[in-house]
């Protein structure tokens, strides 16, 4: 009997203990949270190697000054944060930073949620030149900065340099036309014993974007939105058919791999690419760091392919901006636009872009030691930032300003779905406009 | 509370009027009244919650399906049903339905005859058997992203194992995850094969209560296996058929996990079931009018089938 009663009495205790713990731990996380300091609530996106470097950035910035904590919180992916920041506007449970992807820029705009971080920027004096036109260019509005360009990335041409070189053949030229790519993808093909394919364009619509970009086209009326509200979308323009007529001839001929859309693609593509099934593809600068880790083969880069017989327009860039809210205080705000300023410094942005792959958009950042040594071991990592620092900005490389993009997305990659398996290109584009132009339609009326 | 019902109040209440009879026979109205108070206490906190949860957002979806909403997500222009309209005329979502339908077809039938197969198989006395219950059962603790994981590493189109198996007996190497009718296929075996450890758990544990002496008896009377089965253990399973066909059937409408982790509704729409095209449109696109307009007429379907399956399959549940 008396065994059993210390028996209990012992679990009590262990239990009063493990209260009185976690009772502790709680109490000390309330201190910590009640200092002096300004709360910043941040929202970002970001994942793996990004998301590692970004909460250092958060950590950094804490410590180098005693007026502002940023507590960065994980919203999910891209699609779902931007629903997230216009469900919470206005209540506690909102940001006052956040990060939104590149295609949501009409949108968050035209919400009227945000302070322009041109107010800052004007009251700071704050040298903006420093930062990559392009990526500036995408995010801002009749002159006005909307929001700042933070992880940026460039499509590119990647291609297995040593599967080259074992076929004995030319690599492409660092600004490629479409037929330089058709004859690597070939020949690669054809010399392999038909056991490597030569190229690969992902189901994507930022590269359907990018290629009418390229071709230096309006994918929207109105200057691509930038000369005011878009009406109709052009999809069966000369850039649009050209391209697609391409992929299909490669298809024909068999060099050429279709990995889909989606999660899955690009993760299959990288795979294929990485196992040297696959000699070539379009993708995301931000793949880099992948790539070279994961690759034995010498990894070769290009600009992104443009249309025989014109010169390349220079592409646009994808990724997210930074953003803040307007329904936070002033010194909120202020303290939102100081954390900014210290993502944009020119060793954060190097350390960015040599962690992530994403571009360092501080033209300061490329004398920057941490690059100079990534460029040392991966020449080909300078490609990228070249093709951003050599586009100048117009309004058909500078982003889409319209508001719909994602269902743009949709019914493009609808659209390269069929041409992948057989549609007759024409037909297939026509169709998408028509899809596209009535959605505009709704839309519009629906902002009125 | 008003005045206090005297007794003659309750009394002249208590006549029944018409066919009308009094809850409960031989109570006194004060009683019958305190008795539906009791009920109304009970009840209340769950009907509450069912009022916010449930019924709330049903009428909401309801009210969003006659508008256009803006790009913050709130209602702008009534537009009474040409939500309705131009869902039903577009060629797109009469595509998402014809593969919806499909693939609830398939993967009804399909999990229900191999649940079946595999519960069969299971029952019989043999060495080692309860191994393979285990196995059977497995997909149970699976859960969808893992079985996405897992299927999509078997479509790998480069270094699946489905496709490398191909390889080496000289078959043509199937795109399984980019090519319309594969896309479709390789869904459905997953989900069967995810549905599949569920069904068979279910299925076996039906057929353990069947009563041995059934089948003893047809077995002095001489009848065949297959007789045996299609007359002694269909009907005395009857109800777990019932129950697991309109789970299978419902849960199927309802697909969503391993369609997004798998194809994202591609290629060329072929996957793009109703579920997840609501999912595109309410939170990818912020279309919430239309979202709520194609969740309306997803529900009248479910309830339509399941409306169908009472009347036509309770009339065969043997008890």
């Amino acid at each position: 009997m008396k065994k059993i009663k210390n028996f209990r009495y012992r679990h009590l205790l262990l239990l009063f203990s493990l209260c009185a713990v976690i009772l502790s731990a709680l109490t000390g996380c309330t201190s910590a949270k009640a200092d002096s300091r300004i709360q910043i609530t941040f929202w970002h996106e970001m994942t793996g190697p990004a998301q590692v470097q970004l909460t250092k950035f958060v950590k950094e910035f804490n410590q180098s000054q005693h007026k502002y904590t940023v507590v960065p919180q994980f919203e999910g992916n891209y699609n779902e944060a931007v629903q997230k920041i216009l469900n919470t506007h206005g209540t506690s449970a909102s940001p006052a930073v956040f990060q939104s992807m590149d295609i949501s820029t009409s949108q968050i705009y035209s919400s009227g949620y945000t302070t322009p971080v041109q107010k800052f920027i004007t009251a700071d004096n704050y040298d903006v030149s420093k930062i990559s036109a392009v990526a500036r260019a995408f995010y801002s509005k009749n002159g006005q900065q909307l929001s700042m360009p933070f992880n940026t990335s460039q499509p590119v041409l990647y291609y297995n340099a040593t599967l080259l070189k074992k076929y004995g053949i030319t690599p492409p030229p660092v600004d490629p036309s479409y037929s330089d790519i058709t004859r690597v993808a070939q020949q690669l093909y054809e010399r392999s014993g038909k056991k490597v394919k030569g190229l690969s364009v992902e189901i994507y619509g930022w590269l359907f974007e990018q290629f009418l970009a390229n071709a230096g086209e309006s994918l929207a009326n109105n200057q691509d939105g930038h000369a005011g509200t878009p009406t109709a979308v052009n999809f069966t323009g000369t850039a649009a058919t050209t391209t697609m007529k391409w992929i299909q001839e490669n298809i024909k001929h068999g060099s050429f791999m279709n990995y889909g859309s989606g999660t899955s693609a690009s993760a299959n593509e990288m795979a294929g690419f990485l196992s040297g099934k696959l000699g070539m593809f379009l993708q995301s600068s931000a793949d880099i760091s992948q790539l070279t880790a994961g690759m034995k083969d010498q990894l070769g880069i290009t600009y992104y392919p443009h249309p025989d017989g014109q010169k390349s327009n220079g592409v646009s860039i994808g990724g997210a901006s930074l953003w803040i809210s307007n329904d936070k205080s002033t010194t909120v705000q202020r303290g939102a636009w100081e954390f900014i300023k210290y993502l944009m410094k020119s060793q954060n942005q190097a350390a960015w872009q040599a962690a992530t792959g994403y571009l360092a958009l501080n033209k300061d950042s490329q004398n920057e030691p941490v690059l100079q040594k990534l460029y040392q071991k991966t020449p080909a990592a300078k490609i990228p930032s070249q093709q951003l620092a050599r586009t100048t900005p117009n309004n058909t490389n500078s982003g889409i300003f319209m508001q719909g993009l994602i269902q743009e997305r949709t019914i493009t990659q609808t659209a390269m779905e069929q041409i992948y398996n057989g549609k007759n290109v024409t037909s297939a584009l026509q169709d998408a406009e028509k899809q596209m132009n009535s959605y505009v339609q709704t839309t519009n009326k629906a902002n009125k | 509370m008003d005045a206090p019902i005297t007794n003659k109040q309750s009394q002249t209440h208590y006549k029944p009027k018409g066919n009308k009879k009094p809850l409960t026979v031989g109570l006194s109205y004060k009683k019958e009244l305190r008795e539906r108070l009791y009920a109304l206490v009970f009840l209340g906190p769950s009907l509450l919650i069912l009022t916010i949860f449930v019924f709330f957002p049903m009428l909401r979806t309801l009210y969003l399906s006659f508008f256009l909403t803006n790009s913050v997500g709130k209602p702008t222009v009534f537009i009474g049903l040409q939500n309705y309209f131009s869902l039903l005329t577009s060629t797109a979502y009469l595509h998402s339905l014809q593969a919806t339908f499909i693939y609830v077809i398939a993967v009804s039938c399909l999990t229900l005859v191999l649940g079946l197969l595999l519960a069969q198989t299971a029952s019989q006395k043999i060495r080692g058997i309860s191994f393979f219950r285990t196995v059977f059962s497995g997909t149970m603790g699976v859960s969808v992203s893992v079985a996405a994981i897992f299927w999509l590493f078997m479509f790998n189109p480069s270094v699946g194992l489905l496709d490398q198996l191909a390889n080496l007996f000289h078959l043509p190497v199937i795109n399984w995850l980019t090519q319309p009718g594969w896309a479709m296929t390789a869904v459905v075996i997953s989900t069967v094969w995810m549905n599949l450890g569920f069904t068979f758990l279910i299925f076996f544990g039906a057929l353990q209560s069947v009563p041995t002496t059934f089948y003893e008896a047809a077995q002095i009377e001489g009848v065949s296996k297959r007789y045996q089965f299609f007359h002694i253990t269909l009907p005395m399973i009857s109800p777990t058929l019932f129950f697991v066909s309109i789970i299978t059937l419902i849960e199927s409408f309802k697909s969503f996990g391993l369609i997004d982790l798998m194809t994202a509704g591609g290629p060329d729409n072929a996957t793009n079931l109703l579920v997840y095209r609501i999912y595109q449109d309410a939170f990818l696109s912020g279309n919430y009018g239309l979202a709520s307009t194609e969740s309306v007429i997803l529900a009248l379907m479910i309830a339509f089938f399941t409306f169908i399956q009472f009347k036509v399959l309770e009339k065969r549940v043997n008890y």
